[in-house]
């Protein structure tokens, strides 16, 4: 369960202050798979970002899995985050100086856990997501679309109640886009995740539960 | 967990053969020359064998003799003022001319008539070593340097005897034909160095000597040390030895009871010297000794300068400052590679970060990586070093002088790169630990 209530956030320079979300109210139940789109700059990612404890808000608070994580401090929240959250990114952050594996191991490493059965999770993953034949290989020898699906992997290894995928089909064609967004699809359909997904694509969003739109940082459906 | 980091460190310098490449060699080149250096430094600073006792000691590195004459006397009509009434006093001589000076050593007769009894003096030696000897083998010439001395000589100096002994008071007084030779005279002339050689008999110039003890190399770099072949004084012609000129071929050193009776004995010299008695010298009127701590001696030898106090700020304060620009320089190289290469890896650190690193896991790791480049470089250093010094003992090529390796020196070096490389490695990744991790990923 992800409850946010009246969220703001504002940005301020020396000069101007930027409103990115103002007043939000937003709710998404366990095991829901939630869109959320938008023009660019509406807000799309700032929320995801105050979602996954990245960012804080200016206003309002968050409740994850029935914790109000607003007011936890740093190694709480890193806590939290590494055994909660999984994130998808739309330009993949993997870690170019290691192995498809080891990536994938990444979040295990923060956790307390023999290198036996971190491997093991990991290798789980990758069958997952279909990569175990690529799993000492490099990310820089891998397509988009493998890549993506390695950090599929590197989310999904902690078992994490919440994944949040911001644009995980952005730089991708459609073919290896839909293979993500099934990918997606049965993580939440077999294991019960809630995902939260931004895209900028309606086919993709078509495929989720629920459709959230945003304009100028307010929900506008 | 810390086998974690240590994978994970030895991961990613291996995916990064060519930064893995520049840092060690930065580290192991840099600890390598510091180690060259700080032994060649010790070889001329240090106390180390045979002259353990250095730091007690006091030379005589420079005897002149001095003649002021006069050729031009004028005669000046003085005044004296008194009772406010002028008048002339007296005539004054203001005399003007030159000075002849002669500098070098001291005959054995004067060291023996003066130099003898000093106080606070634990042991002290004469010995002459400026010349050399010719041996003839397979008709090959070796030469050799020679050193004439007494048994205390032994005492001063502690020499390693490899084999044998040194050759005793008495030896010295009955005049005999022994003699201490280095390893490396052993090898040239017996193709051995080893106890067999002990009592074998040697043939240096026109007289034939028995082999008594034989010396490993010295590891320190000073000339009242670098004979090749040692040999009782009293070889040496008596009427020689007797000759009652105050210059001559010997010199002397004095080792003091204490480091800090230096200066007394050092005092005691100088005052000798200001009241020798010159009449019986027909050139000189004037006898000035120079006597001289270890360090003094060195800068005047180096630096050519007869003022020691000066002689030695001239040599230090170029020669710290050039050091630490030495050392300063590799390290701010290492610093600059190890900031600019968190910096590059801002994104790795957001995706730790976003995936549940706190932050001092992420300083625990650039830690972990910043300490397995040190210890692989210092390892690599170590052994660079232990060859270059190995090598150039081997090949002779600093003369007699063997290079020591100090293993605490080492440490200390190594200790500084670390501190620098934790630094260099801590400070940017902890600043990197508190960016944030929306900003770095976007």
């Amino acid at each position: 369960m992800i409850e946010l209530t009246n969220v703001s956030k504002s940005y301020r320079t020396d000069t101007i202050e930027t409103l990115a979300l103002q007043r939000l109210n937003l709710s998404v139940p366990d095991g829901e798979f939630l869109s959320i789109m938008g023009p660019s700059g509406c807000g799309k990612s700032t929320l995801l970002n105050i979602m996954g404890l990245i960012d804080e808000p200016s206003e309002g608070s968050v409740v994850l899995a029935g914790q109000p994580v607003t007011s936890y401090n740093g190694s709480k929240v890193a806590r939290f985050r590494n055994e909660q959250l999984g994130f998808i990114f739309q330009s993949f952050h993997l870690i170019n100086d290691l192995s498809v594996v080891d990536n994938v191991e990444l979040p295990l490493l923060y956790r307390k856990m023999g290198g036996k059965e971190r491997r093991r999770l990991a290798l789980d993953a990758l069958e997952r997501v279909g990569l175990s034949n690529r799993a000492t290989h490099f990310p820089n020898q891998l397509s988009g679309g493998q890549k993506q699906r390695v950090a599929i992997a590197r989310a999904i290894v902690g078992r994490p109640n919440i994944i949040l995928a911001d644009e995980p089909t952005g730089n991708l064609d459609s073919h290896m886009g839909g293979e993500i967004m099934d990918i997606l699809t049965r993580l939440n359909t077999d294991l019960g995740t809630t995902i939260v997904m931004v895209t900028h694509d309606e086919r993709m969003a078509r495929m989720t539960h629920r459709l959230v739109r945003l304009s100028d940082g307010e929900r506008v459906s | 967990m810390i086998k974690n980091y240590l994978t994970l460190a030895l991961k990613v310098l291996r995916r990064k053969p060519f930064y893995t490449f520049v840092s060690l060699f930065g580290i192991s080149f840099t600890l390598m020359i510091l180690m060259l250096i700080t032994s060649m430094g010790d070889a001329m600073f240090g106390a180390n064998p045979p002259m353990t006792d250095v730091n007690k000691m006091v030379f005589l590195p420079q005897a002149e003799r001095i003649l002021q004459f006069y050729d031009t006397t004028y005669v000046v009509d003085s005044v004296r003022m008194d009772d406010g009434r002028m008048r002339y006093d007296s005539t004054a001589n203001v005399r003007e001319g030159g000075m002849n000076n002669s500098t070098g050593n001291l005959a054995f007769h004067f060291l023996d008539q003066t130099l003898r009894g000093l106080d606070r003096v634990a042991s002290y030696t004469f010995y002459s070593n400026d010349g050399f000897v010719d041996a003839y083998l397979d008709g090959r010439k070796l030469t050799m340097s020679t050193c004439y001395t007494d048994a205390d000589y032994w005492e001063v100096f502690d020499f390693d005897f490899l084999y044998g002994q040194p050759f005793t008071a008495d030896a010295v007084a009955g005049a005999d034909k022994v003699v201490v030779i280095t390893e490396v005279v052993a090898r040239e002339y017996f193709g051995e160095v080893t106890a067999d050689v002990i009592g074998r008999e040697i043939a240096l110039g026109r007289e034939r000597f028995t082999v008594a003890g034989i010396v490993a190399r010295p590891y320190k770099d000073d000339d009242s040390i670098n004979g090749d072949v040692f040999m009782p004084y009293t070889t040496i012609d008596n009427r020689k030895l007797q000759s009652d000129n105050i210059s001559g071929p010997f010199n002397a050193v004095f080792k003091a009871e204490d480091k800090a009776h230096t200066a007394g004995i050092i005092d005691e010299i100088h005052f000798i010297a200001e009241t020798y008695d010159m009449s019986g010298d027909e050139d000189y009127e004037i006898l000035k000794l120079t006597a001289a701590t270890a360090t003094e001696k060195m800068a005047a030898e180096i630096m050519q300068e007869d003022d020691l106090r000066q002689a030695k700020l001239l040599l230090f304060i170029p020669l710290i400052t050039l050091l630490t620009l030495f050392v300063a320089l590799p390290l701010i190289n290492l610093i600059n590679l190890s900031v600019s290469r968190v910096y590059e890896r801002r994104s790795e650190i957001a995706v730790r970060k976003a995936f549940g690193a706190d932050s001092r896991s992420i300083l625990y790791q650039f830690l972990f990586e910043n300490m397995v480049l040190t210890v692989i470089g210092g390892l690599i250093g170590l052994a660079l070093a232990l060859l270059l010094i190995r090598y150039i003992n081997a090949n002779d090529l600093l003369g007699i002088v063997r290079l020591a390796f100090s293993a605490r020196v080492f440490v200390y070096f190594l200790l500084l790169i670390a501190v620098f490389g934790l630094l260099s490695g801590l400070l940017p990744a902890l600043r990197m630990s508190r960016t944030n991790v929306a900003d770095a990923l976007r």
